[in-house]
């Protein structure tokens, strides 16, 4: 099976575009050469195997860039959520201990993070001169191309992707050259990509999402359309039409966006011919009117998980009425059990706890050995949704075991936003737990005890000043008491089914 | 009688997604985008608080960042639609 390198090595005299941001572009064979000079700049600073890459940029050329050129010299690529705060680049970065970090210009947050490091990596900075640190123009655009290319082994570490920021233990998730490897080959098994399609890709790369529709587009050698835009419907449909994209992928609540908010009869659409959902379960209501709207596409509703990769089962387009709701069928190498408390396995329709096994399934979690055995048991990933496989073996997910908050396309740790509230004076107790919303799958809310006169607005306003926008609780309730458990613990599933008995506005 | 858009925008901003009732927190040419003050809910909150506010409707072809993405441009946008 080829590597991820080796794949794009394949396309390197292509004249076709790999990469189209809104105003410039790159082709596959200018796109190789780029990443063979960014190679060139790592190995004059002895970056290579065993090193560390972080790649802090929104979806742009030089983050693919970046991260084709990392692994040409064997290093292993670390992207960091552009939309965090210096709070948790600062856990990350010294956590993950790159050699090298590449960022943007004129970043108070990564200004921030990199003074409170003991030993900051050095910095390579897109975008305007910088005051601090190499600027990509000069170190990147003037090096010689690397090359003899020592593309990474199968087992080498390719990327560790954070899911969450919390001091106490960070998570990063290790995938392997193998690992991405054989989860680009399972998708494009199933999807079926070739040279000739074209992607609006709205997800960021740092998600296991986005750099999955990053890396089987560019495997096949088709077209990657990166679109900012997702705050307003309109121009992500103009550019859909004006780019004749072949593919989209979004979460339900992009989906909900464009159905909601523009009119998509009103556009040339007729050259989209699949749609992937991923990110959440989709209400069929949705999924119906989707269909309806664009019915020369097919749809493709899947599901996984960061720790196996992204993929892990998909619904293959024509069962979507019959087993509308389902998640579907694993994908090609991938073994789904369902399995009892005790690890038994749970017989036909009995629902459990959903354990993978396949080549997709991560190495490990970075540095952390007491968060991996908690997942990986006896060559099984436990992915902590719960669920039931029918009789024709489609996977139906009930729920899940953990208290990660899906909030649109983002993932959020009650922990990270907790910590950070806590830190406000006044806080006696909180509580951060999802709320069921019908746009965005769900919303954060804080329940927190307060002590004096504490309101709404300096939590959100605190919260603001510290976190991303998206994990900004959309609702704050003062409580007199939070249930918890003998020993003190706050009970989260019970302060959610709270939540949701007494009717979240 | 003629209701004054621009502090109709910058108090709902400053309240919905700044949290606070200090003026100077938001400038009136900058980015809410970029900024990240304005999410694609957040816009979706503030269009129809205008819908309301002016009673007016604002269809989707202009939903678009030329009318949407800084103070003066929701201002712009308002006078335009609500003119004659």
């Amino acid at each position: 099976m080829s590597l991820l390198p080796a794949r794009l090595a394949a396309h390197a005299h292509s004249q076709r575009v790999a990469i189209a941001e809104s105003t410039r572009s790159i082709s596959y064979s200018a796109l190789w050469t780029a990443a063979r000079r960014f190679a060139g700049a790592l190995a004059l600073r002895g970056i290579g195997s065993g090193d560390r890459v972080a790649i802090l940029l929104p979806n742009s050329i030089e983050a693919v860039v970046a991260c084709y050129g990392s692994w040409l010299v064997g290093a292993a690529v670390v992207p960091l959520n552009a939309q965090a705060r210096a709070r948790d680049y600062t856990v990350w970065l010294r956590h993950a201990a790159p050699r090298l970090l590449v960022h943007e210009a004129a970043s108070a947050d990564v200004d921030e993070a990199l003074a409170a490091l003991e030993s900051p990596p050095l910095a390579i900075v897109v975008g305007a001169e910088p005051t601090r640190g190499e600027s990509w123009a000069a170190e990147v655009d003037g090096c010689a191309a690397l090359a003899r290319v020592d593309s990474a082994q199968a087992s080498d570490l390719a990327l560790i992707l954070y899911t969450s920021g919390t001091t106490g233990s960070p998570k990063g998730v290790m995938l392997s050259h193998a690992n991405l490897a054989a989860n680009v080959a399972s998708i494009l098994d199933y999807l079926q990509l070739r040279d000739d399609d074209s992607i609006v890709s709205v997800l960021p790369f740092y998600y296991s999402y986005g750099a999955s529709v990053l890396h089987t587009h560019l495997a096949v050698g088709a077209r990657v359309c990166l679109e900012a835009n997702v705050v307003f419907p309109q121009v992500l449909v103009e550019r859909l039409s004006s780019e004749r994209a072949t593919g989209f992928s979004g979460v339900p609540s992009t989906y909900a966006l464009l159905l909601d908010r523009v009119s998509l009869a009103s556009h040339d659409l007729g050259a989209l011919r699949y749609l992937t959902q991923a990110g959440g379960a989709m209400a069929p209501a949705t999924t119906a009117r989707l269909r309806a709207a664009l019915p020369q596409a097919r749809l493709f509703v899947m599901y996984g998980q960061t720790e196996a990769t992204a993929r892990l089962t998909w619904l293959p387009p024509e069962q979507l009425e019959a087993k509308l709701g389902s998640v579907g069928v694993p994908i090609a190498g991938v073994r789904i059990a369902i399995r009892r408390e005790d690890g038994a396995p749970a017989a036909s329709d009995e629902v459990g706890e959903v354990w993978a096994q396949g080549a997709n399934v991560m190495l490990g979690y970075w540095r952390n050995p007491e968060a991996t055995a908690s997942v990986l048991h006896e060559g099984w990933l436990k992915t902590g949704d719960l669920g039931r496989i029918d009789a024709d073996g489609v996977l139906w997910l009930v729920g899940r075991r953990s208290d990660m908050i899906k909030t649109g396309a983002h993932r959020v740790h009650p922990l990270d936003v907790e910590e950070a509230i806590a830190e406000l004076a006044g806080v006696l107790e909180v509580a951060v737990v999802g709320i069921d919303d019908a746009v965005l799958g769900q919303v954060i809310r804080a329940c927190i005890v307060r002590r004096g006169n504490l309101d709404e607005n300096t939590v959100r306003a605190h919260c603001r000043a510290r976190l991303a926008a998206y994990k900004i609780p959309k609702q704050v309730i003062f409580v007199d008491a939070l249930p918890k458990t003998a020993s003190g613990k706050i009970k989260r599933a019970e302060v959610a089914a709270q939540a949701a008995s007494t009717g979240a506005n | 009688m003629a209701i004054a858009h621009r502090p109709l925008v910058r108090n709902f901003i400053l309240s919905n997604f700044l949290f606070t009732d200090e003026q100077s927190a938001l400038t009136d040419s900058g980015s809410l985008i970029t900024t990240g003050i304005v999410d694609s809910t957040g816009v979706l909150e503030l269009i129809t608080h205008l819908e309301e506010a002016l009673s007016i409707r604002v269809p989707p072809e202009e939903m678009v960042p030329q009318n949407f993405d800084s103070v003066d441009a929701i201002c712009a946008y308002l006078a335009r639609k609500t003119a004659g």
